[in-house]
């Protein structure tokens, strides 16, 4: 696929998937993140490498909502988001994972899906109550998908399981599976290979790959582990000390002289 | 040892679990229900000795229409005054909402012992009766008891429901899953409040009498005591907590003077043997399971 980098100053015809403008976040005298800018295009899987306490989360955090910037701007398809709570970007096609998983525990498997598949327009409080027809409809559809989610990440047999309780590696997948409910149109992945061995690593790097296509998504990705990432990626943008120090191809950025001196450390006589 | 007036107090016990029940399934410890309660009954006391059209006969009779009528205005306006105090009181979280709900459960009291038309202290006496006998409350005591059981337990299968379960497991997870967080607590605390108010409405007719007494901290703490001991995962446990520690008192009497120490002792000890409160989703499970072996094991014995 082809990612259309646009000049300065000519007018780009589609606007990005997201982009972000100057973002900065303080946290008391610490500052997380310093005008970091950078543009998302739909389709691409787009990486976030960074040593740790770069500033990768804080920027999903602020990216997804949860924390508001102390400047700056989030854009989606080119309007503002800045202000907008998660449930809003995420109803816009904004979905995410986290780093520590937060899976509904208490919940099956089944109903930590089902919670992420929404109430569809025309279905009414009154309606589910008594259960209306086309309240059923809405759960039969909720059911039907939930189902194929499940199969397609391979945890179909362990729908009525307490989430809890599943392995480390289902609940990764089942964390994926449940944005993936949000039907989004852009899926953030806090280090998703996270405690997983090569060959796992390699069995997910497939998986995203898979699910960017079958679902026509577009793909932010913080990972610690770098050649997965420079495998998996289209583009990444490299985080230092809160400042975005590298954007670029893999390539690009594997030669970039401040990568190498963020990652191997710098003051080499 | 159980009459009729003591059957219909454990179902308005079972009634106000469930309405303390309801905010906690959305993960909110809401302790506003007696104000709520208070708020209903007070509309249906004033309502029926001082407005004619409900038809209050001069022998304290009232026709069931109006009693129903009642039932409905007490919790449309609990709901209402929920919808309002919600949108404030809903920003806190966990103890900071308890104490703000108690807060509300004071401010409703106090109102309502000096507002110069719900007759202070001695509150309001003499509210007619739309049935001859006590044992005529139980019916729509019942009823109202198997709607707000009917509630809850379609919203195990609503989307409404489950967004309650996601915000009570992980109430920052669900707004990046695209819910409306404030918005399904708002709900059920709405929900909560109309329980509470038709319950109001109803027990203030039952105790033929009321006052601002009715809603007060220490009911607050008893039907949070219903919660903790029938366990708060599903809406039965509230329901047999609310009917076992309201039957308590009454069937302890017996004992005396320290019938008061034995109930402390039983909520002491409740949350002590069964930390989850007696019901619990395994409990349910297991009894589920009996139900359908007995079905299966019918045919053939």
């Amino acid at each position: 696929m082809t990612i259309h980098t646009v000049p300065p100053g000519t007018a780009p015809a589609p606007p990005p998937l997201l982009e972000v403008q100057a973002l900065t976040c303080r946290f008391g005298g610490l500052v997380a993140l310093d005008r970091v800018s950078f543009a998302v295009q739909p389709g691409e899987i787009f990486g976030l490498i960074g040593p740790n306490g770069a500033g990768k989360t804080t920027l999903f955090n602020l990216i997804s909502g949860l924390t508001p910037p102390s400047s700056g701007a989030v854009l989606w398809r080119g309007a503002p988001i800045t202000g907008l709570p998660p449930f809003r970007r995420n109803r816009l096609g904004l979905a995410r994972t986290f780093q520590n998983l937060r899976l509904f525990d208490g919940l099956s498997v089944l109903d930590n899906l089902l919670v992420a598949l929404q109430r569809q327009p025309g279905e009414s409080l009154l309606g589910g109550l008594l259960a209306s027809a086309s309240h059923r409809r809405a759960e039969r559809q909720r059911l039907e998908r939930a189902g194929q989610l499940l199969e397609e990440l391979g945890l179909g047999g362990l729908a009525g399981r307490p989430a809890g309780t599943l392995a480390y590696g289902d609940r990764r997948r089942l964390e994926i599976a449940r944005a993936l409910a949000t039907r989004p149109s852009l899926l953030l992945l806090d280090e998703p290979a996270a405690g997983m061995n090569p060959s796992e690593k390699d069995d997910l790097c497939g998986l995203i790959s898979q699910l960017r296509r079958r679902h026509g998504l577009t793909v932010m990705v913080i990972e610690h582990h770098v050649p997965l990432l420079m495998r998996l990626c289209d583009r990444m943008a490299v985080l230092d000390f809160g400042v975005r120090i590298a954007l670029g191809t893999p390539e690009q950025v594997r030669h970039d002289p401040r990568v190498i001196e963020a990652y191997l450390g710098g003051a080499q006589p | 040892m159980i009459d009729n007036g003591l059957l219909v107090q454990m179902l308005i016990g079972a009634l106000l679990g469930v309405s303390v029940y309801l905010p906690l399934a959305a993960g909110q410890l809401s302790l506003a229900t007696p104000a709520f309660y208070a708020v209903g009954g007070t509309l249906a006391a004033l309502l029926s000795t001082s407005w004619p059209a409900l038809g209050a006969g001069a022998k304290g009779s009232l026709p069931l229409a109006s009693f129903l009528l009642e039932l409905l205005l007490g919790g449309l306006l609990a709901g209402g005054l929920a919808l309002l105090v919600g949108r404030l009181v809903l920003r806190l979280q966990g103890i900071y909402l308890a104490i703000a709900t108690i807060a509300l459960v004071e401010i409703v009291r106090v109102a309502i012992l000096n507002l110069p038309f719900t007759g202070g202290a001695i509150g309001i006496f003499g509210i007619p009766q739309p049935f001859p006998t006590t044992a005529g409350y139980l019916l729509p005591a019942l009823g109202l008891l198997a709607l707000a059981g009917w509630v809850c337990q379609r919203l195990e299968v609503m989307p409404l429901g489950r967004a309650m379960a996601a915000v009570r497991n992980d109430e920052l997870a669900a707004g990046c899953m695209g819910i409306d967080t404030t918005r399904v607590k708002l709900t059920a605390f709405v929900l909560s409040a109309v329980l509470a108010g038709s319950t109001g409405a109803l027990a203030a007719h039952f105790l033929n009498t009321w006052n601002a007494r009715q809603g007060s901290f220490e009911t607050s703490v008893t039907m949070l005591a219903f919660v903790i001991l029938g366990g708060s995962r599903s809406w039965l446990g509230p329901v047999v907590g609310g009917l076992l520690l309201t039957a308590l008192p009454e069937l302890l009497r017996p004992v005396g003077d320290g019938r008061l120490v034995l109930f402390g002792l039983v909520i002491l000890l409740g949350p002590v043997l069964f930390p989850q409160g007696l019901i619990t989703p395994a409990l349910l499970e297991r009894l589920g399971r009996v139900g359908e072996r007995a079905e299966q094991g019918e045919p053939q014995g």
